[in-house]
């Protein structure tokens, strides 16, 4: 009885295991392969007329080239990676330098007796430097006060104003955003800021000195 | 009487032995119906969709086999071109450079070289017309799936007082020092495009730690078969065609999956060159 219960479980056991695999990998293959389906028709032209046609389309293909070739800036220009914090600055299609930066902490910051909400994140998309400026003062935002659980104090207040936080320059880039340096060193290459692009001392400096205002900053 | 228990035993045991050959052979000829009509309904599934792509371009004049290769390149720059005028981000996935760009406003802002790819046999059997009507102009994704967050925004209370500022101050500080490097994540997502492609992109550093991580296959695609296989089940049953998709799987470093998918709109346009 029992033997005859063994013989019937193997028969089962080897059928779906050639069920399975016939399910799982051998249709699917065959299914993915070009076997199943028809032979693509070649059909027979004049070579003369043939030649004439890859010359025109080689010409055309070329003139797209350039085309596409003029959306790339011929100035100097920046790219941002905000997941491994990296930057890229290039001159025309030359990269000038590489290094690590921060970028937003991707945080939405919530209050208890009140619906106002703020969302630090670096905006994607393609922005542009519109003025620069060497040994900047922090003009603190209202958020930086409530992150620290602070009052929010009056416009133009002296506790508003901090001197060397954001490095030696700042290149702003509309909306609060910024490219500047940072005291938080050790943060570099970590998604730690407020939406700003903070760099170290040396890449700050080449950034600085080689983006112009009008320079055109892409950020993915 | 000895002789003749024997005998009856004897004819028990050849009784039992034919019935196990009648139970093997009605149990394997009903597998084997089941695989055939599996078979011939995927296989049909696959020719149907072919069918389908060429009456969509019937009536076009056929294309110069020996030009295909100079129209494709014309397809894939025209492509792209149409590409720079979006405002947002794209993708152009080259599958003869095995490389991913992703463009904005006609700049590459990042390249990311092609580990491994494979493609459907319909694409190997498609014919110029078809592949200039599916790929001659970008793919605009309708859907997108993922391992992880697309847009990762994590919610935190506003300190109440200063003092509960400079606790929460220190605890990330800490938390911060100790993330030298970032957790290892299973990084895949699969988006369907225009004409009922999908497009399935996994992160994998190396192959055999791919494997070893995933277990089954390399990443999601055990998962993403037993989807189909169930898919179509469902259909035959019904004594329906089941559905075909076209799939292309493409394998590319972990922390480039990564930007890509974090990178690209949710209706981000794709120019793809086989």
């Amino acid at each position: 009885m029992i033997r005859a219960i063994l013989i019937y479980l193997t028969i089962l056991f080897v059928g779906i295991i050639f069920l399975a695999s016939m399910i799982l990998y051998a249709i699917p293959a065959l299914q993915e392969s070009t076997f199943v389906l028809p032979g693509v028709s070649e059909t027979q032209t004049d070579a003369g007329n043939t030649e004439t046609q890859k010359e025109s389309l080689n010409k055309e293909v070329e003139k797209l080239q350039v085309k596409l070739d003029k959306f790339t800036p011929t100035s100097a220009y920046i790219i941002v990676n905000t997941s491994d914090n990296h930057f890229f600055l290039y001159k025309g299609s030359q990269l000038i330098r590489d290094g690590k930066c921060s970028t937003g902490k991707n945080e939405k910051l919530t209050f208890v007796n009140s619906k106002k909400v703020y969302i630090f994140k670096t905006p994607k998309g393609v922005l542009h430097v519109q003025s620069k400026q060497p040994n900047p003062v922090w003009a603190k935002p209202d958020w930086a006060f409530l992150e620290d659980g602070l009052p929010i104090p009056p416009p133009g207040d002296a506790s508003r104003f901090e001197s060397g936080t954001l490095g030696a320059f700042k290149l702003v880039l509309g909306d609060g955003y910024m490219i500047h340096g940072t005291i938080y060193k050790r943060f570099i290459g970590q998604n730690v800021t407020h939406g700003c692009i903070r760099l170290l001392d040396d890449d700050l400096d080449v950034v600085y000195h080689t983006l112009e205002v009008g320079s055109k900053v892409y950020i993915y | 009487m000895k002789n003749n228990s024997a005998e009856n035993f004897d004819s028990l045991f050849e009784k039992k032995k034919h019935g196990y050959k009648i139970f093997i052979i009605l149990f394997f000829l009903i597998l084997i119906g089941i695989v055939g009509i599996y078979t011939y309904f995927t296989v049909g599934a696959v020719r149907s969709t072919m069918e389908s792509a060429k009456t969509e371009v019937q009536g076009a004049t056929p294309v110069n086999p020996s030009l295909i290769g100079l129209m494709k390149n014309k397809a894939w720059v025209e492509s792209r071109l149409k590409m720079a005028t979006d405002d947002s981000i794209g993708m152009s996935i080259d599958l003869e450079q095995n490389e991913i760009q992703l463009l904005l406003k006609g700049v590459v802002i990042m390249k990311s070289k092609i580990k491994e790819s494979s493609i459907s046999g319909f694409f190997k059997r498609m014919d110029g017309n078809v592949y200039f009507n599916i790929f001659g102009s970008p793919l605009t994704i309708r859907h997108l799936e993922s391992s992880i967050a697309k847009n990762p925004l994590k919610v935190i209370q506003a300190p109440t007082t200063a003092d509960t500022a400079v606790v929460i101050v220190t605890a990330k500080d800490s938390l911060q020092k100790g993330k030298n490097s970032p957790p290892k994540e299973n990084i895949y997502w699969t988006v369907k495009l225009d004409h009922n492609i999908e497009l399935n992109i996994q992160g994998i550093d190396s192959i055999t730690k791919a494997q070893n991580k995933y277990k089954l296959g390399k990443g999601f695609e055990f998962q993403r078969d037993l989807k189909n296989i169930k898919s179509s089940f469902e259909h035959i049953i019904k004594f329906q065609k089941p559905n075909y998709t076209p799939e292309i799987l493409i394998s590319i470093p972990e922390n480039e999956a990564k930007a890509i998918l974090r990178a690209i709109p949710k209706n981000a346009s794709i120019t793809i060159r086989i």
